[in-house]
């Protein structure tokens, strides 16, 4: 019995009620005019040199012959959607229907716009999209980079087999607005909250998100089944599959345990332990490390993990004799912040002072990350009891010390340190902390260093810089003691829809009750992605 | 619109204007002409409905926002329920337990030594007090009731009641504390190492010494400075049985039990260290690696013993980047597990 062929794809009505009947498993039709165009030994070659010399051009010498001869044969213009005849050398402008008037007189029926490289039949009256030609021009394409301006970003487009696929299912999914794809609960396995509000929060960050839901993991490990990337990857389908019923993450937990020894155990832990610990496997497993035993530069290495969270902190010692500077910068992956009030830190300035910075509830009284932000990137007087070895003095010199950012990751983990076990005391700080919806955070970076005055802030005039400016997407709140406590979540999805995760409940949330609550772990995303050249394909340039 | 060269400079202000604002034009046309292309594109090559969703499906997945009711219009705390299959053993086991069945199964909790030992015993004669002390354990373990119980039932109609080594072991018991002593072995009979899975071995060489006997082909199960076995012999077992990196632990000398029976102080050390102990087994040892990461601004570990049977919150240390204090009560080396949690209780 012969096997059934598949079904012809339905044809999709769209909004407009424009009905397109294309054959996925062929392509996109082309004409009989392209058809004759198409013929003989030399066709490809001549069009790829009037994509090259007309269309995009990559080198500075195209560059400009395009510019001085491209203009129109008839009106002399170079604009008004120009087009160049692909069977003579003609340009002819399309808006004022010179290239109409030559395709006419000449029987020539194609044209190519010089803007897009859309080919243009005069017979079919309207642009024509050929499977070859549009191979040889996606080529043409690709090898044309403006320098300065990097790769071009390309739009989605799919495969065939995608594009089948596709065809044949039409009810789709999508994440969208209130609606819960993307939404799940996670059961609580016996003191596991604290790992259900990380995975939470890692599985909403949406440049993570993309990158898992795009299957772009390549399993590096001897031993997949041990793979905690991979069962991350199974995570984010298991929680953006819209199964409604809560997802039992016992694969995780047992992979955690294997992996981060000192996490094993049946015991309430720390969130943002579990959190270091969790990046730190995910990091290993990236590059096939599954014993721990590969010594990676942090500075060079190009997982996703790494690509998202690890950003530089510089530390600068000054030598208060000759006023040298020692530099060095760190990896960090998150940034801890001392609380008011805990006996380790010192708070020399007044909460509430220019707080207003990052539109953070400007209540006198009222401590803000910001300000947490400040002390932490202050420059600190070592004490005459610390003293720091010059190089230049050769000699034991008093010295200051400060903290920057000298390169931003595109999530930033702020870690609030509620926990205090000193010898003094063990407790929970539980004062509230305001923290903003949007941070900025140039006056915490390096280059901003040289405005502070005597240790005064100095506020730059101009922080319209975007690449600076960070989105709250991720709230992890300790309920309880030191001793005893349950980790909640809050998550944004979908824009500015924001929903409370205890364990297996999900519940819709205000942004008030987000930024209202104690706060414990705060998860910031860049608003703005600057591809850099030899990243760009590993990631997708798309934030809220 | 000819297109012409010509200077800037001399020109006034106005005029420049101008010019820029024709370029500006030019570029905004220019950008959307090719959003229009990209759209014709789409719909020409059949792919630009292809994200549609059908309105029909998504009605299903429609956020529910009201009290008492989750996001999936589901009631809270209907999932007691819920399963899953323990990827050590292979039993299913309700989520809700599954952490502390986990712990239990890959022989890291606090009772993983004592129900290790006492499964060797099992599979050894057993006299029949020994195994009344049975039913008092079980109790205490709910996840590993179902197993061993049965295994303790089947060893009951094993034992053979002329054995010689039965009137050794009725020796020891006059030694021993009480009866409610959940720390029995038999220092006489030996243990059958086959039966034991990998982690029951590692917590068993911690505390015992494990010398395979010839005779009996059992390892040894007296301490670890039994004077019938030397350190050498000691030490090639572990390596035979955990590789060349094995280390013997070390004792100290004040708490050793050189001697056949068990005195009454180790096995008081032994029922301290079942009430309430440190997670001193081997797998700590991963803590360790933690602290050589500071640099990259993790947090280290502290591992707290536990005084109470009540769940404490782990806690979080100073992790900054530059990497200040740490707070760990881990030993320099790991003793045998009975020697430090005397000294931890008393303090």
């Amino acid at each position: 019995q012969e096997p059934r062929p598949p079904p012809r794809p339905r044809p999709r009505r769209g909004p407009g009620g424009g009905c397109l009947d294309v054959d996925f498993a062929v392509g996109p039709p082309g004409c009989s005019h392209v058809n004759s165009f198409k013929v003989g030994e030399n066709w490809r070659q001549e069009l790829r040199v009037i994509y090259q010399c007309f269309v995009w051009c990559g080198t500075p010498e195209t560059r400009k012959s395009k510019a001085k001869s491209c203009v129109c044969h008839v009106c002399g213009t170079h604009l008004n959607r120009l087009h160049s005849c692909l069977s003579c050398v003609f340009f002819g402008c399309f808006t004022e229907k010179h290239i109409h008037e030559h395709a006419e007189t000449k029987q020539h029926n194609l044209a190519v716009d010089l803007y897009y490289g859309g080919i243009y039949c005069f017979m079919c009256k309207d642009y024509v999209y050929d499977i070859d030609i549009e191979q040889i021009a996606k080529e043409e394409q690709g090898e044309c980079s403006v320098p300065g301006l990097g790769e071009k970003y390309p739009t989605w487009e799919t495969t065939k087999p995608e594009l089948e696929l596709l065809g044949h299912n039409p009810r789709r999914r999508r994440i969208a607005s209130s609606f819960t794809i993307g939404l799940r609960g996670l059961i609580n396995l016996g003191n596991t909250c604290f790992m259900n509000c990380i995975v939470q929060a890692l599985t909403h960050t949406p440049i993570l998100r993309d990158f898992f839901l795009s299957d772009r993991h390549r399993c590096e490990m001897p031993s997949p089944e041990l793979c905690l990337v991979c069962e991350m990857s199974s995570l984010f389908r298991e929680l953006y599959s819209g199964n409604p019923s809560p997802h039992v993450p016992y694969k995780l937990l047992h992979l955690v345990w294997i992996h981060a020894r000192h996490l094993a155990g049946y015991r309430q832990q720390d969130a943002h332990e579990f959190l270091i610990a969790a990046l730190d496997v995910l990091h290993r497993h990236c590059k096939g490390d599954d014993v721990g035993k590969v010594a990676s530069n942090p500075n060079h290495c190009n997982c996703i993990i790494d690509q998202i969270f690890t950003g530089g902190l510089q530390s600068d010692v000054t030598c208060q004799a000759c006023h040298g500077v020692s530099t060095t910068i760190d990896p960090c992956w998150d940034i801890s912040l001392d609380l008011p009030g805990s006996c380790t830190s010192f708070w020399p300035m007044s909460p509430g002072r220019e707080s207003s910075l990052n539109g953070e509830s400007h209540i006198p009284g009222i401590t803000t990350l910001t300000d947490c932000l400040r002390r932490f990137t202050r420059p600190e007087h070592l004490g005459s009891s610390a003293k720091i070895k010059c190089g230049s003095c050769q000699s034991y010199q008093e010295s200051t010390k400060q903290l920057t950012m000298k390169k931003l990751p595109v999530v930033a983990c702020f870690h609030f340190k509620r926990f205090e076990h000193s010898a003094k005391q063990r407790r929970k700080i539980t004062t509230y902390i305001s923290f903003p919806l949007e941070l900025d955070m140039t006056p915490f970076m390096a280059s901003s260093k040289e405005t502070r005055v005597n240790g005064q802030l100095q506020l730059p005039t101009n922080s319209g810089n975007n690449e600076n400016k960070y989105s709250l997407f991720a709230v992890v709140n300790h309920q309880g003691t030191l001793e005893s406590g349950h980790y909640t979540s809050f998550i944004r999805h979908h824009r500015d829809q924001w929903f409370k995760c205890d364990d297996a409940v999900i519940t819709k949330a205000s942004i008030k009750d987000v930024l209202d609550s104690e706060g414990y772990l705060l998860f910031y995303h860049k608003q703005v992605l600057e591809p850099e050249p030899e990243k760009v394909k590993e990631m997708t340039p798309q934030a809220y | 619109m000819k297109m012409e060269e010509m200077s800037l400079s001399g020109l006034d202000n106005s005029k420049l204007e101008a010019i820029a604002q024709e370029i500006y034009a030019d570029l905004v046309e220019d950008s959307c002409l090719g959003f229009c292309f990209e759209v014709h594109r789409a719909v020409k090559c059949g792919y630009f409905f292809l994200d549609d969703t059908d309105p029909d499906s998504m009605k299903d997945f429609e956020i529910v926002d009201q009290p008492g009711l989750d996001i999936f219009g589901q009631v809270f705390n209907q999932w007691k329920s819920k399963e899953c299959v323990c990827p050590n053993c292979s039993r299913s086991i309700a989520a809700s337990r599954f952490a502390p069945h986990l712990e239990k199964c890959l022989g890291m909790g606090r009772n993983s030594s004592r129900i290790a030992n006492r499964r060797i015993a099992n599979s050894n004669n057993m006299n029949k007090s020994e195994s009344d002390q049975e039913d008092n354990d079980d109790i205490n373990d709910n996840d590993w009731s179902y197993g061993s119980e049965k295994k303790a039932k089947k060893r009951k109609s094993d034992k053979n009641p002329n054995s010689p080594r039965r009137s050794k072991s009725l020796k020891h018991k006059n030694g021993e504390l009480s009866n409610s002593d959940p720390f029995k072995y038999s220092n006489s009979t030996g243990i059958s190492y086959e039966t034991l899975g990998p982690e029951e071995l590692r917590s068993l060489l911690t505390t015992q010494c494990g010398v395979i006997s010839e005779h009996t082909k059992k390892m040894c199960t007296r301490s670890l400075r039994c004077p019938q076995h030397t350190d050498e012999q000691r030490r090639t077992v572990r390596i035979y049985f955990l590789g060349p990196s094995a280390v013997l632990p070390e004792v100290e000398s004040s708490l050793d039990n050189d001697g056949f029976d068990m005195t009454d102080s180790q096995a008081l050390i032994s029922r301290l260290q079942w009430d309430g102990s440190s997670d001193l087994s081997p797998s700590d040892s991963g803590s360790s690696k933690t602290s050589e990461n500071q640099g990259w601004g993790l947090g280290t570990n502290s591992s707290e013993s536990r005084k109470t049977k009540k769940k404490k919150s782990h806690l979080s240390l100073v992790g900054t980047a530059s990497g200040l204090g740490s707070n760990k009560k881990k030993k320099p080396k790991p003793p045998a597990p009975p020697t430090p949690s005397i000294y931890d209780d008393i303090n």
